[in-house]
């Protein structure tokens, strides 16, 4: 039922992902006991993807990105950046930019533009590059007459636009960023999305954390889902919400649908929600639904197209785990 | 050198940004000293007692404060950036933690020795009073710093680990004032080998017969300086880094 996480070399389109993170797990020790954070998660992102990195509060996003930029040493597996490994070789670091979730990630004491310059330098950069390549941030992320201006005086969305254009500055081969809409408003929110889609566009790979499941399924060109540290699924965006659409029908009636109909049609993969029917069988089955409906009128049969947070839902509350 | 210009850049910058608190700085400490020029010396506080000469005096202080801004400095630098959230940017430099708060460093101690020489300058032009040092005194000096930094990296390696330090560095401050006022090169022979195992003591012992007795610089002790600044320097950046194997093992880098 659910799509199985794809192999690493698998799930990239191209032949030398970006990002190869294979069989990463981490445990910590609490009260004398050992909690499985990550257990043997692999991803892998090709130039100019985005892979939406979903879960629920706690179940591994973080600590796996965190492992992902060498933050965290992990218990066991792989991580490499254009196949360095940011964990042995520091230089691999050069192709990474990240914005963190619950960091502010700037000085708030130096202005936008001295902000990129230095991150600049401290990812390797000549002043004057940084600089230069920091008015070019500035100005395609509409941030240019605000160059000069203290960083503690932007609005939250510029705060994390900037903070984008920081990590963006030594013009890194993957992008991280966790929860880059969270708490901006709904225009910010689109220009970040915006953003997002033109770095990727440019050949960025690009690892995005969302609880807004709407910006993951706008922006994600594959989806990869964990709970309680596992990978549970892993996909192309599209061909997760087909995996649950498929079979998937929606059936309005006219007039109430009976107590016996009601029955009946619970025993074959359907359910009832006031004169609606939701069928997930085949579609030969489709037509003893419309059976049992007889004699009521059919007002619309549609395939029952879920969303992502609808194909979300389904994956973290399945107690199914695939490897 | 980029790293240290942008370091210097960014250090100065967020220094002024708050005018009122850069201009009362400076003013506190140019009080201090025109006070020691007026023979004050009880304003020194604690400083380290290098003899009643106004020049002595002042070296004294300026090593004391110094020493105790060095070694507070990364602890305190790493503390603020970890409740900023700007810490994990820098784990994501190429350079390494260990190198960028050592250029840090650096870079502040450069800003805080710039003004105070111009304040020092200033006041030799409006009181006419002369300070004399030889030149020698440098060598002792960088042998203290060394040391100094070292610890400064022993106190950032607990920063890291647990988070807030400050009681921990007034202990600290507590145990430098014994070891830089201690004259131990007064001390019996076996006594005195043991302390010139401790940080910075043999330094603080040249500058000493540098300043207070006007002896020239005894070359053995000063091989026994460098070689106790270089053990402390490299015990410091060992630590440090082992803490930050430990922090990035135990994923608390970004907690405070």
């Amino acid at each position: 039922m659910l799509a199985e996480p794809d192999t690493p070399s698998a799930a990239s389109s191209s032949p030398t992902p970006i990002l190869d993170a294979a069989d990463l797990c981490k445990f910590y020790r609490r009260d004398r006991k050992s909690v499985v954070a990550v257990d043997r998660v692999s991803l892998a992102i090709a130039p100019g993807e985005v892979l939406a990195f979903l879960g629920p509060n706690g179940a591994g996003k973080t600590t796996t990105i965190k492992m992902i930029a060498g933050l965290i040493r992990p218990d066991g597996g792989t991580v490499r950046i254009a196949g360095e490994d940011p964990h042995s070789n520091p230089l691999a670091l050069r192709g990474i930019g990240a914005v963190l979730e619950g960091n502010r990630n700037l000085y708030w004491r130096l202005t936008a533009l001295e902000n990129l310059e230095y991150f600049g330098v401290l990812r390797g950069m000549k002043r004057r590059a940084a600089r230069l390549q920091g008015m070019v941030l500035l100005d395609q992320f509409s941030l240019a007459e605000k160059k000069d201006a203290l960083v503690r005086t932007f609005s939250r969305g510029m705060q994390q636009k900037l903070a984008i254009a920081v990590a963006l500055v030594h013009s890194p081969n993957l992008l991280l960023l966790d929860e880059p809409t969270l708490g901006l408003d709904v225009e910010a929110g689109e220009h970040v999305k915006g953003l997002v889609q033109a770095i990727a566009a440019q050949g960025c790979a690009v690892l995005l954390t969302t609880h807004q499941l709407d910006v993951a399924e706008a922006l994600s060109d594959r989806v990869a889902i964990i709970r309680q540290g596992k990978l549970v699924a892993q996909a192309t965006t599209a061909d997760l919400i087909r995996q649950f659409s498929d079979a998937a029908y929606r059936i309005e009636v006219e007039g109430e649908i009976s107590p016996t109909q009601r029955q009946a049609i619970a025993a074959l993969e359907a359910s009832v929600w006031g004169n609606v029917v939701h069928y997930m069988g085949d579609a030969s089955g489709l037509y003893q639904v419309f059976d049992i409906l007889r004699p009521l009128p059919i007002l619309q049969v549609a395939p029952d197209r879920p969303d992502l947070t609808d194909v979300f839902l389904k994956v973290v509350r399945s107690g199914t785990i695939l490897g | 050198m980029e790293l240290f210009w942008a370091e210097l850049k960014r250090s100065w910058t967020e220094f002024i940004r708050y005018p009122a608190e850069a201009i009362g700085g400076i003013i506190i400490t140019t009080i201090v000293f025109y006070g020691l020029f007026l023979s004050a010396r009880y304003m020194a506080g604690p400083a380290m007692q290098f003899g009643d000469r106004l020049d002595a005096v002042v070296v004294g202080y300026v090593l004391w404060t110094l020493t105790l801004f060095i070694i507070s400095d990364i602890s305190l630098n790493l503390q603020s950036e970890a409740q900023t959230g700007t810490l994990e940017q820098i784990f994501l430099s190429p350079f390494g933690p260990s190198r960028i708060f050592l250029v840090r460093a650096l870079a502040g101690l450069t800003i805080r020795l710039t003004l105070i020489t111009a304040i020092l300058l200033i006041l030799m032009g409006i009181t006419g009073s002369r300070l004399q040092f030889p030149p020698a005194l440098l060598l002792p000096l960088i042998t203290n710093l060394m040391a100094g930094y070292g610890l400064a990296f022993i106190m950032g390696a607990c920063a890291l680990l647990f988070k807030r330090v400050q009681q921990l560095l007034g202990l600290f401050q507590f145990a430098l004032l014994f070891v830089l006022a201690t004259p131990i090169e007064t001390w019996s022979t076996q006594l005195r080998v043991l302390g010139w195992m401790l940080p910075m003591i043999p330094s603080a012992g040249l500058l000493r017969d540098l300043m207070a007795r006007g002896e020239a610089l005894d070359w053995g002790v000063f091989a026994l300086a460098l070689a106790n600044g270089t053990l402390y320097f490299a015990l410091g950046m060992l630590v440090f880094r082992w803490a930050e194997r430990q922090a990035k093992r135990r994923g608390m880098l970004g907690t405070y």
